[in-house]
């Protein structure tokens, strides 16, 4: 007889038990957890390493702090200690995490196969053999000079690599070819001050901001550095605030900002800026100066101009007293928009006026100028197309730069690249000119990169690879030496490193001599490169008035076009994609443009005058014609503009360049002639005239805001200067009679927590950059959903930028979400950027509707989504005033390898459930657990949200206000302070401060 | 039963047989019309499994408009659940001897019409795998539903309606289904024991005694009792999901009434269009006459007027208030997007109702049958406007959207119209559509009598 055991006993019940445990858990496959078999030393899991670099996504330069995580880069900051942009990071610049893990980037060596057209890829040995060959042959056959190599316009050792190279291999031909450059303003300081250099404008320091188009805030030179200055000047502080005048034919996200908005004509600037300068020296205003600057202008009387300006006399005097009786004033010069075909005397007039203001060497400092490679003229870009069409450029190598899309289509650059026996794209992305090539060798992108950059006169940065090259890329720096290595002889003796990173040390061994005299050479590198850089100051160099400015004539700038086609074309750089480069982008393609709100799409900005005698409204497609060409683009009606212009953004329009840039709006520069501004060589994009025809075809243009009129709501709030004063004045008594008070939202939290998170916007700094927007996409993994679901008003943004127009025509609002049309009062537009995002309210509608609790208030005062408990009944949203909660409609996918940058720290959300702003709970936690680990409360400034990490204009503070010393309870006690719909009695969390206008009653 | 019907050339007999006649016997159309109904009701499901399996993104709500058809459909469901115990129970109450025809198909219309509403609210979960959080059910974790959030009251307003609804129903068919088992008594076949197996379980063992008799009219009338506070309640309920809500349009302490009247009003109607056709189909044109549409006209005049008065009241409100919110939303309303729907709904459920004060169209069945429709679709809109305007035009105008409803709400939509008639077609051939117990009483107190088109009352 066999008698189970006990033992046998239990093992069966065991091995049953664990079964049927096993088996019940079977429904969700099973995610292994490997560990590291050898910890790298670097890496702790769950604490990021950060590393310093530079951001290259324009010319600008500005420094940034890499966060990685496990390996992965997952965010782009700025660098708080880096002169030009101290911390702060653009929309543009953010999103270059989006370039390294974009999913369509090329992934190895391509060439292209002689029969079908289409790519086949290849190993890096092969294809810098082709390459090598081809270049010997050249070389013995004494055609050196049939190689062409085009780049961009910044400076740093690769660009002397490229000078150095070309040198060895024999060939002249360098050129440099930037979108957008600023030789007019380079050609105009040589022509006014002798110095051919683009000087600093000191914004901050300036009362009285006049701006005669530059797009300062959003692509003109360094955007988040002027954009503090900006800031620091114009936020109302101590009962004062700047004054900003915006000149132009259009109001662009700059002029959005302005105080007040002068319509002149498009080609006006300049007459403008002579007849001001001319009214300072004619009243005596200019003192020592006017003498030099007289006999320029005299023929520049208000009255003259007037016609040609399209601006009244009086206007333009009333303009010029204001400058002349600010204490400090500043002009700034037309900019890229503005660059027409006599930009040069435009900017030489800003110049005289700056002079005659005795601005120059205190608002406009020469010394610590912008540096940027000269890049070529038009007429030299014209000569190297007539020489490709005429077969004498056999092999055209293109880094950093895609002329194809950025060039307008009449200089003919596509076409003649057919004529080039082999063209070498080294672009990371499969970019206009690329899809063009012969042959793709990706260079890394600056986030996998060694490389440096100077973006001005006294800074030095270093960019330092983040993580390892994703794909087969190689740096173009170590595919010229290899090159070099390959042809031999002397030209391999000119480069004897092995590597680009050596060649890289090496040169900076001259940058320690003069940064560092004396110091070791080793600590220097590796304190440069854990600072992202060097930097020092530089003195402001004095300069005088030329005898050369004698010379300039102020005649008009002609526009091509004739009474057929009546209105001037405005291109100018979208504010979000630069020249196209930044198309590829999702986050910035869905990032709402931050004057029209419309996403995916080009448009063409129209008066409503201009779209009723068309007979058309928003989104009905226009056919365009210049004499140079035409294409069809929906319409945008925005009392922005003037009645006799027509603008279009640059930047969409791509044939390539990926999934999301592919077959998206247009590239207005199909509308241009390769025209030039005569004296500086530089693009005109102000050159053609337009005709415009209605086709009755309609599309949707997609915009994320519903209306721009606020109805005298409680959202977007102004006040006048002296209103504000008397607020202030009203509140510091307050403060100094009561400074430990918190104010009532500090409440709004357990008892016995230290705690009360909250938040401080201040209007009067927003600029409406939308640089938050991207952030607060970055790190919370905000997935994005594309043209068809924004139509739908389906877009995730946990923060949106509102932007409210305070005069406003009637019938402007309720379209949904088609296009609202943006209006403004043709006297006085007045804008205001308002960042829209969870109020955290003290007493949320969305908690008590909740049926399962998934929302509620925590002890520290943050209203809490709980994605786990959430069913989605979609209550929450209904209640809330503020709209500011998004529902999961789908799973959204973040297709490899973008799915690399999503952060570890925040949930992945599925389809079904509510989010919202969490005020960037994941890094409170980390706050106050490193606070706990040390036994004591977070202090102010320790934790900050996404969005205050990287506001360019310092507009968003975040902080405790149960600390009544933290920034965010004073600014909260401001006399300016404001909630957002208050009287609902929400009791939010976030204080917003009143804007500040100084509209030209007060003036 | 027989036993009181009483000498066999009364009409009695004749009510017995006229009724239970209509029972069983399935034609070709009925067949092919339950054929149809599960289709669309199929359909509405594949388009449900195709909205869970993609998520909600596949139907058109979206920011800011986070309730559509869904919540309309379950708003205009449970509207239409209304009637039933208001006929039964308020006017059983009240002594109206009218509504002995109707009360029936009125119950089994609130039973069905609360099993559709009661779909909705899971159709719409964004994550409808997890609807039990909703129930306040013991678990580990020590959580329960938030008591404060009109969502839970509406799970328990709804839940208890259709309980004592049902209960209410079948007290009221244990006679008849006792009569009906007496009919079937040694009916031939197999088919014919299991029905008669059927109705004797379903009948309770009813003998008709006077004991029987005393305590099964007490019940009832305590029933009716109880059911009567829960017309008023559960609409009530339904109204607070939107008037707690703080948004224009929804805010608002007018919403029971107004909710409660439209209630009865669509549910009148609703009675009004079932009735129509389904007397016609089953024969059963004796029983239900120009008399009874007399009545339910009036009764549709009182609550049109009654919802009439609730639009005035909210605009006057809307101005009276100075609230600039509410007043652009209401503004809006009438004139905005939304206008159309605005507009079929003021003219369906305010002006032509009016025609019902006229003493011959109330008695002209096939007009009523129009005017019926017409609320019916003027009483869904309603339920459109109040939700979809409200939310897209709210406090934040940057945030102002619009809502069209996607194929997968129109098809669940019409699945969920199928999906009631389904029921309704199914009770018309089981059960007694009209209460043969009351109809004799009716006889036997000389209130009514079949044929009895009462042209001069």
């Amino acid at each position: 007889m066999t008698e189970i055991k006990r033992r046998d006993f239990l093992k069966v019940l065991g091995l049953t038990g664990a079964g049927t445990g096993l088996v019940g858990c079977g429904q969700e496959p099973a995610k292994k957890l490997i560990p590291y078999l050898v910890q790298p030393e670097e890496i702790i899991p769950g604490i990021p390493t950060w590393y310093a670099s530079t951001c290259r996504e324009c010319p600008a330069g500005c420094g940034v702090h890499v966060k990685v995580r496990e390996g992965r880069p997952i965010k782009v900051e700025g660098n708080p200690y880096h002169p030009v942009n101290a911390g702060r990071l653009c929309a543009r610049g953010q999103a270059a995490l989006q370039g390294l893990y974009n999913p369509d980037r090329i992934t190895t060596p391509l060439r292209r196969l002689a029969g079908t057209g289409e790519f086949e890829p290849i190993d890096w040995d092969e294809a810098e053999a082709v390459l090598a060959g081809m270049l010997r042959t050249m070389r013995s056959e004494g055609r050196s000079d049939w190689l062409y190599l085009i780049t961009d316009g910044a400076a740093g050792t690769l660009d002397r690599l490229f000078d150095t190279w070309m040198g060895a291999v024999g060939s002249p031909n360098r050129v440099i070819h930037e979108s957008f450059d600023v030789e007019p303003l380079r050609e105009a300081n040589r022509l006014t001050f002798g110095v051919a250099e683009i000087p600093r404008y000191e914004i901050d320091g300036a009362e009285l901001v006049v701006s005669f188009g530059a797009g300062f805030l959003e692509t003109w030179v360094s955007p988040v550095q002027y954009a503090r200055g900006f800031s620091a000047s114009q936020t109302f502080r101590d009962g004062r605030a700047g004054r900003f005048i915006h000149i132009g034919p259009r109001l662009s996200l700059t002029g959005s900002n302005a105080d007040e908005w002068v319509a002149a004509g498009p080609t006006g600037a300049m007459l403008i800026a002579l007849a001001m300068a001319r009214v300072l020296v004619a009243e005596g205003r200019a003192g020592a100066r006017g003498a030099a600057v007289r006999p320029l202008v005299e023929p520049f009387t208000p009255e003259r101009v007037a016609e040609a300006a399209r601006l009244e006399a009086e206007t333009i005097e009333r303009l010029a007293h204001e400058f002349a009786d600010a204490r400090s004033s500043v002009a700034l010069p037309p900019g890229f928009e503005g660059t027409d075909r006599n930009a040069t005397a435009a900017h030489v007039a800003v110049n005289l006026l700056n002079y005659a203001a005795g601005n120059v060497g205190r608002t406009v400092r020469f010394g610590p100028n912008v540096v940027r490679r000269r890049a070529a003229r038009v007429a030299r870009m014209q000569e190297m197309v007539e020489t490709m069409r005429g077969g004498g450029v056999q092999m055209l190598l293109v880094h950093g730069s895609d002329p194809v899309h950025t060039t307008p289509a009449a200089l003919g650059f596509a076409d003649a690249l057919a004529s080039v026996e082999m063209v070498v794209s080294f672009s990371s992305c499969m970019d206009e000119t690329a899809a063009r090539a012969h042959l793709i060798l990706p260079d890394h992108t600056p986030l996998e990169s060694w490389g440096d950059h100077e973006p001005e006169v006294g800074v030095r940065t270093l960019m330092q690879p983040t993580i390892n090259p994703i794909f087969d890329t190689k740096s173009t720096g170590d595919v010229l030496l290899s090159l070099a290595a390959r042809l031999g002889g002397e030209v391999a003796g000119s480069f004897d490193w092995p590597e680009y990173r050596a060649y890289l040390r090496d040169s900076w061994q001259e940058v320690g001599r003069e940064f560092a005299p004396g110091s070791d050479f080793e600590v220097f590198w590796r304190g440069a490169l854990s600072a992202g850089g060097v930097w020092r100051q530089v003195g402001t160099q004095s300069v005088t008035l030329s005898p050369a400015v004698a010379g300039v004539s102020f005649d008009e700038p002609t526009l091509d076009g004739d009474a057929s086609t009546p209105y001037a074309l405005l291109t100018y750089p979208s504010p979000v994609l630069y020249d196209g480069r930044s198309a590829d982008r999702p986050w910035l393609q869905e990032l709402p443009d931050p004057v029209t709100k419309i996403v995916w799409n080009s448009w063409i900005e129209m008066h409503p005058e201009v779209a009723e005698r068309l007979g058309i409204g928003t989104g009905d497609v226009v056919a365009v014609s210049s004499p140079h060409g035409q294409l069809e683009v929906p319409a945008f009606v925005y009392h922005g503009i003037r009645p006799d212009t027509v603008a279009i953004p640059i930047g969409q329009g791509h044939e390539h360049l990926g999934r999301w840039a592919r077959g998206r709006g247009v590239n207005p520069l199909a509308l241009l002639p390769a025209a030039a501004d005569e004296a500086s060589g530089a693009s005109a994009w102000l050159s053609t005239q337009v005709a415009l025809a209605a086709t009755g075809v309609s599309v949707t243009l997609v915009s994320t805001q519903g209306s721009h009129d606020d109805l005298g709501r409680e959202i977007a709030e102004v006040v006048s200067v002296a209103a504000a004063a008397e607020a202030e004045e009203h509140a510091r008594e307050e403060i100094e009679r009561a400074p430990e008070a918190l104010v009532e939202a500090a409440e709004d939290a357990d008892p016995k927590s230290p705690y009360r998170w909250g938040m401080a916007i201040d209007l009067s700094s927003c600029i409406g950059c939308s640089a938050c927007v991207t952030a607060c996409y970055a790190e919370n993994n905000i997935p994005v959903v594309g043209a068809e679901l924004c139509a739908q008003g389906r877009e995730m943004a946990w923060l949106r930028v509102e932007s409210y127009y305070e005069h406003v025509a009637d019938g402007a609002h309720g379209n949904g979400h088609g296009v609202s049309q943006a209006a403004d009062d043709e006297s006085a537009p007045l804008v205001v950027h308002l960042p829209a995002l969870c109020q955290h309210c003290g007493n949320a509608p969305c908690e008590p509707v909740c049926p399962v609790y998934a929302t509620y208030h925590n002890p520290e005062g943050l209203n809490i989504q709980v994605y786990n408990r959430c069913v989605g009944t979609r209550y929450c949203s209904n209640n809330c005033p503020y709209k500011a909660r998004r529902f999961e409609w789908f799973d959204y996918e973040f297709p490899f390898p973008l799915n690399l940058q999503l952060n570890p720290d925040v949930t992945v959300r599925e389809k079904g459930v509510m989010e919202k702003c969490t005020f960037c709970v994941q890094r409170i936690m980390k706050a106050r657990n490193d606070a706990n680990a040390e036994g004591r409360d977070v202090r102010d400034g320790e934790v900050t949200t996404a969005c205050a990490q990287t506001c360019p204009a310092e507009a968003i503070v975040f902080g405790n206000l149960r600390d009544p010393n933290s920034r965010v309870s004073r600014l909260a006690r401001s006399g300016r302070a404001y909630h957002m719909l208050g009287e609902l009695n929400t009791r939010p969390a976030v204080t917003y401060l009143k804007a500040v206008s100084r509209g030209s009653e007060e003036a | 039963m027989a036993s009181v019907a009483g000498p066999a050339r009364t009409p009695f007999a004749k009510v017995s047989r006229d009724i239970i006649g209509a029972l069983w016997d399935s034609d070709l159309r009925y067949r092919m019309m339950m054929l149809i109904l599960l289709t669309v009701i199929g359909w509405a499901g594949v388009a449900w499994i195709y909205q869970i399996k993609y998520g909600m993104g596949t139907a058109g709500i979206t920011h800011p408009v986070m309730w559509g058809v869904y919540i309309t459909n379950f708003v205009f469901w449970v509207g239409i659940a209304h009637s039933g115990t208001l006929i039964s129970a308020i006017l059983y109450l009240l002594r109206s001897g009218w509504r002995t025809t109707i009360n029936r198909a009125a119950e089994a219309m609130t039973i069905f019409a609360v099993m559709t509403a009661g779909l909705f609210p899971l159709i719409h979960l964004g994550r409808v795998w997890y609807f039990y959080f909703l129930a306040p059910y013991p678990n580990q974790r020590l959580l329960w539903p938030n008591f404060r959030s009109p969502l839970i009251w509406d799970f328990f307003a709804i839940s208890t309606y259709f309980t004592i609804s049902l209960l209410f129903w079948y007290s009221g068919l244990i006679p008849d289904l006792a009569t009906i088992r007496d009919k079937l008594k040694g009916a031939p076949g197999l088919w014919g024991r299991f029905k008669e197996k059927l109705y004797s379980y379903l009948s309770l063992g009813w003998g008709g005694t006077d004991t029987q008799w005393r305590n099964y009219r007490r019940a009832y009338l305590y029933m009716a009792a109880i059911a009567t506070p829960l017309v008023l309640s559960v609409h009530s309920v339904v109204s607070w999901d939107f008037a707690m809500a703080i948004t224009p349009g929804w805010h608002s302490t007018i919403f029971a009434p107004y909710f409660v009247a439209g209630a009865i009003f669509s549910g009148i109607a609703m009675v009004i269009t079932l009735s129509v056709p389904f007397r016609w189909a089953l024969g059963l044109e004796d029983y239900i006459t120009e008399y009874h549409y007399d009545n339910m006209g009036k009764l549709l005049l009182l609550t049109s007027l009654i919802v009439g008065y609730a639009y005035i009241a909210e605009y006057f409100m809307a101005w009276y208030s100075g609230d600039p919110a509410e007043w652009e939303s209401f503004r809006w309303r009438a004139v905005g997007d939304y206008m159309g729907p605005f507009v079929i709904m003021t003219t369906c459920n305010v002006v032509i109702p009016l025609l019902c004060f006229a003493r011959r169209i109330r008695r002209n069945i096939a007009a009523m049958f129009v005017i019926s429709i017409f609320v019916n679709i003027g009483m869904w809109y309603e339920r459109f406007v109040i939700i979809v305007t409200s939310l897209a035009h709210e406090y934040s105008p940057g945030a102002w959207g619009l809502y069209k409803p996607s194929w997968v709400e129109l098809s669940i939509t019409a699945g969920s119209f199928a999906w009631f008639l389904f029921w309704f077609m199914l009770f018309a051939k089981t059960l007694p559509a009209i209460s043969i117990t009351e109809v004799k009483e009716s006889i036997a107190e000389g209130v009514w009598s079949p044929g009895d088109k009462k042209e001069e009352a």
